[in-house]
């Protein structure tokens, strides 16, 4: 019917306005890493590993976290799978930048962590229980098999696809959703432990079991988050002005719905069982983050990350609103920048509440850098699958 | 001037007969009119238009109900009526007060939701006009029905008779008190 | 007034529908197995007969008790839950996948559940019947089980509703409650339909009263679908809320072992993994004694495999990170009781709960073990066992071990522990069976819109 008179490569009305936005986060993150650089002397490196180091936690979740929406829609199936696809891909192909800036992180281990120390270790029987698992040589040993296993899911979905396109799906079969099973099982695994060895190993001492959960909840939050905020802003462009209906984004809005309140459920159901226990080893965490000013910030996530995203998206004419849900979007994803900076830099600021110039920069920097190179990313491939099975399904879902 | 009746009705034996059936009275003009079916079919309510209703604030304001007298329940027990130091906790320890404050909404939303489905439907109503109609026992089962109320400005008797006859329906039946 | 010829034989079919269905023969063949006037087949009889039976022997069990106490459960301090709130959990979490299957996969559009939705929903409300008993029961004086609500008494006490106990109390009738009504509002259309299809006088008024004088009104119809999506969005947090606040009775209190934050989770994925077992131990045999194959089709058992092994791996993921924390925490109480539970008195337990949990489920990748029925029931027995050997070494692995070497004891179970838990599987199979024969067991009005034939064409393109 109507399928076949879409194309779906990028027209160049839209290749020109796509390499204008590229040129301007360019320029933003370039700006941004310039002044943090400066920062780096100016404010001492200290501060700008602990800027560093949070603000990459966002750029892996949403360089990393959309290559797991990939999978998990190649496992369900459904329409709105197949219009964010192109996107996942792009940021999936993104994961060597984000290889390339974790490099920081490790030339700055001695600035985060404590750990890695020996004079402290030794100075503490519960850090030398764990240095088998928190010293530095494993601590590498660890991250290398995690970019490992992303790079090569990100390598295999895109190059299945390619293929798909190029030679049709007979060519691909099953490669892809076969794939997916595994791979969403080692993207749990990674992440979980991911978030152990970079975040939780701030505060060696403090450790929770909901804490890998929470990052897989989160990460798949933030790239939802982004890919509507992506596939709205190109809506107003063909071709996927012809492809993207209420219907697509309010299934997205839905999953936006959903995981913010799993966020919600995990954050609080951790907070009430620490909390009701009132341990030593466990509640000075949260005692930090809720006294010296940070009690605000948790407020504010409160309120800021689940009430009012919360309340807005229980509306089906919202979710339906390209516009409203993309604010939503923008907003959640300011908030995740807010949790990642209340969850880490409280460790490093137990007193009180404090920010830094270059908590703005450094995010600034890094995500116009990352957002350059997924622009570039993106533009390489047409921004449908064309030859996906139940292509024309997916655009008649759409109509009505 | 024939006895009172409740109205005239319709058999069809597809859906797409009855929503077209449906559009056509619409269209002349028919607005007492309801359908019969046995499953609820998204396009009939559309060509009857029947999108809006409010069972939605019924339930929001259940919900509301629901959690603050849920949380206000807990909050005069613990700390008005019989307060007691357990575990050093304070008297108001409102992260305990979450979980009792949830149960009580979805409670409340969810009997506002059953008992206002009843309420908006005006059930339960065992007795019907329609029931007289010996073949709208298959209205369950595979039978698709359009009645026009006799209460409609519109209503003629054979008039409206012949206007559901040119709708091809398996057959045209009046529907007693 | 069948003016149709019943088609009763369907061919399985790897689509959610065998193909050659009409309005007219679904509503036939899954009223038929309600309103015949025919024995019913052996299966049914053999089944109805083991569960009343067992129930038999749950009244002579709850007699004792109530004639003897407490003490003729294996209770010793220290383990004082054991498997009683084993079987609450057990049952509990069964109970989810019904309203899982009935709430969430209709807000995800997955039209698969559509005929599974009914009986996964009885056997949620029978399954939450069951493990309503044991806590009350574990109560000592059951009769006095309603000052677990807060009202006002001469006693002038009030419930603590910093307690979980407490807290579960509500969730679990807030849940047995929201369950009980939404599985009555999706059956009135179909309680319609019997009415209408019965000939027998008493079975029409029956079926009439319980109803409403439902009609199929569009008017009816539209406000129904508002609030069948209600309910489902309002029962999806519910039914999470529900295993939360169970891990809640174990996380709130500081026992090791018990105390782990991400227990809320873990607990409903658990809960969700064997409610899909049971849902597949009863849908197997059930489509086959009762000929449903073209309803209940290969699609669905693979479908439910699916999301079993899945929540299978999420509760494995759980394992291995439970063990992981116990290290990494450096806390000697819980390095302590995860070592006790892998190597101290109860291993073999832990050890067979692993390899249910853990092992089994990864042969579910496998697309010839999911398409065979008869594996898959097997499956789903092992599924069923794992999970009560979980609850039972949660429990009694770090009761019976805890902080202080002084007071351990190994808690050993009787045989009134045994009647009492077989009991409750008699009530189960009795009312679940009692439902197979009165109400129908497919939700007929759900199957309906799966039909080729309900799409409605549209002539003129609007």
């Amino acid at each position: 019917m109507m399928a076949h008179t879409v194309d779906f490569r990028i027209p160049a009305e839209l290749l020109t306005e796509m390499r204008g936005w590229r040129t301007k986060a360019l320029g933003i993150g370039v700006i941004g890493a310039l002044l943090s650089a400066i920062g780096f002397f100016v404010a001492g490196p200290n501060q700008f590993y602990r800027s560093y180091l949070w603000s990459y936690i966002f750029i892996v979740a949403i360089s990393l976290g959309p290559l797991a929406w990939l999978m998990l829609q190649y496992v369900t199936g459904g329409a709105w799978g197949l219009v964010i696809r192109r996107a996942c891909e792009a940021a999936a192909r993104t994961l060597p930048l984000t290889l390339l800036m974790f490099l920081p992180i490790v030339i700055g281990i001695n600035n985060l962590y404590p750990w890695p120390h020996a004079e402290i270790v030794n100075a503490d029987p519960l850090l030398k229980h764990k240095a088998p698992y928190l010293n530095v040589p494993f601590f590498l040993a660890r991250a290398g098999i995690y970019f490992a296993g992303w790079l090569f899911l990100s390598w295999w979905f895109n190059k299945w696809s390619a293929k798909e396109d190029a030679e049709g799906h007979d060519a691909v079969h099953s490669k892809m959703s076969r794939m997916a099973g595994p791979g969403i099982l080692f993207w749990g695994f990674s992440v979980t432990f991911m978030a152990i060895d970079w975040v939780l190993s701030v505060d060696p001492k403090w450790f929770s079991t909901m804490f890998g959960l929470l990052f897989i909840a989160s990460q798949g939050l933030t790239a939802m988050a982004f890919l509507i905020t992506l596939m709205v802003l190109l809506s107003k462009y063909r071709p996927m002005s012809e492809v993207l209906t209420h219907r697509h984004l309010h299934d997205l809005g839905k999953f936006m719905l959903a995981l913010v309140m799993v966020w919600a459920y995990f954050s609080f159901s951790q907070f009430l069982i620490i909390w009701a226990g009132n341990l030593p080893d466990e509640i000075p965490w949260y005692l930090t983050r809720l006294n010296g000013g940070w009690q605000f910030v948790a407020l504010l996530l409160v309120l800021g990350h689940f009430v009012l995203p919360f309340a807005l998206l229980l509306s089906r004419d919202l979710k339906r609103n390209f516009k409203l849900l993309a604010s939503i979007a923008v907003f959640i994803l300011v908030m995740r920048f807010v949790d990642l900076y209340w969850l880490i830099t409280p460790s490093f600021l137990k007193q009180s509440f404090g920010l830094s110039w270059m908590d703005f920069t450094v995010p600034i920097g890094l995500v116009g850098l990352w957002l350059a190179y997924f622009l570039t990313q993106l533009e390489k491939r047409p921004l449908m699958p064309v030859n996906a099975p139940h292509l024309e399904e997916v655009l008649e879902h759409g109509r009505d | 001037m024939k006895k009172s009746i409740y109205g005239v009705m319709a058999e069809f034996e597809t859906p797409t007969a009855l929503v077209n059936a449906a559009r056509a009275a619409r269209e002349k003009g028919y607005r007492k009119l309801d359908a019969y079916t046995p499953f609820p079919i998204e396009e009939l309510s559309d060509a009857l238009h029947l999108h809006k209703n409010r069972l939605p604030l019924i339930v929001l304001i259940g919900g509301i109900i629901g959690g603050i007298s849920g949380y206000l329940l807990q909050y005069y027990i613990s700390v008005i009526q019989y307060p007691l130091n357990i575990g050093g906790r304070p008297l108001h320890s409102w992260p305990a007060y979450i979980i009792i404050t949830f149960e009580l909404t979805i409670l409340f939303a969810s009997l506002s939701a059953v008992f206002g489905l009843l309420a908006l439907c005006g059930l339960p109503m065992p007795y019907h006009p329609t029931f007289n109609v010996p073949r709208f026992a298959l209205a369950s089962r595979n039978r698709f029905f359009l009645c026009i109320e006799s209460t409609d400005p519109l209503f003629d008797h054979d008039k409206t008779c012949e206007f559901l006859e040119t709708l091809e329906p398996r057959e045209v039946s009046e529907v007693a008190h | 007034m069948a003016d149709e010829p019943q088609v009763i034989d369907q061919p399985a079919s790897k689509e959610i529908i065998a193909p050659g269905y009409t309005f007219g023969t679904v509503t036939d063949q899954i009223a038929a197995v309600v309103l015949t006037k025919k024995t019913p087949p052996l299966f049914w009889l053999g089944s109805f007969a083991v569960g009343f039976g067992l129930l038999l022997l749950f009244l002579l069990a709850v007699a004792i008790l109530m004639v003897k106490g407490l003490g003729i459960w294996g209770l010793r301090s220290p383990a004082m839950w054991a498997w009683d709130i084993t079987n609450f959990v057990w049952w509990v979490g069964i109970g989810h996948a019904g309203t899982l299957i009935s709430a969430i996969l209709l807000l995800l559009n997955q039209q698969w559940r559509n005929s599974i939705n009914r009986f996964a929903e009885a056997m949620t409300l029978f399954a939450v019947a069951c493990a309503g008993m044991f806590p009350v029961l574990h109560l000592g004086r059951p009769w006095l089980m309603y000052w677990l609500f807060p009202y006002p008494n001469t006693m002038a006490i009030e419930p603590n509703f910093r307690s979980p106990l407490v807290w579960d109390v509500f969730a679990v009738s807030t849940y047995a409650t929201v369950s009980l009504l939404f599985w009555y509002v999706g059956l009135m259309p179909d309680l319609a339909t019997l009415r209408d299809r019965t000939t027998d006088r008493f079975a029409k008024f029956f079926y009439g009263i319980l109803s409403m004088g439902w009609r199929g009104s569009a008017k009816h119809w539209a406000v129904y679908e508002t609030a069948s999506l209600l309910l489902a969005g309002l029962a999806t947090p519910l039914v999470l809320s529900v295993h939360t606040v169970v891990s809640f009775d174990f996380t709130i209190g500081i026992v090791p072992g018990w105390h782990s934050t991400f227990f809320p989770p873990y607990f409903v994925a658990g809960a969700i993994y064997s409610g899909f077992a049971m849902v597949l131990a009863l849908a197997i045999p059930l489509r086959s004694a009762y000929n449903l194959k073209g309803l209940i089709t290969d699609k669905h058992l693979d479908n439910a495999a699916k999301v079993m092994m899945a929540t299978g791996l999420i509760v494995g993921y759980s394992y291995i990170l439970e063990a992981f924390t116990g290290w990494y925490s450096g806390n000697v109480y819980e390095e302590a009781a995860i070592w006790n539970r892998m190597t101290g008195m109860y291993k073999y337990h832990y050890w067979t709960l692993v390899a249910c949990n853990v092992i089994a489920p990864n042969a579910l990748w496998f697309k010839k073990i999911r398409s065979s029925p008869v594996i898959l029931f097997i499956w789903s027995i092992i599924v069923l066992i794992g999970m009560w050997l979980e609850r039972f070494v949660i429990i009694v692995a770090s009761l019976s071990q805890d902080n202080l070497p002084s007071s351990w004891g190994r808690f050993e179970s009787t045989r009134w522990d045994w009647a009492t838990y077989l009991g409750t599987i008699g009530l189960f199979l009795f009312l679940f069976f009692l439902f197979i024969r009165l109400l129908p067991m497919i939700s007929i009005f759900e199957v309906r819109t799966l039909l080729p034939q309900a799409k409605v064409k549209e002539e003129q393109p609007r």
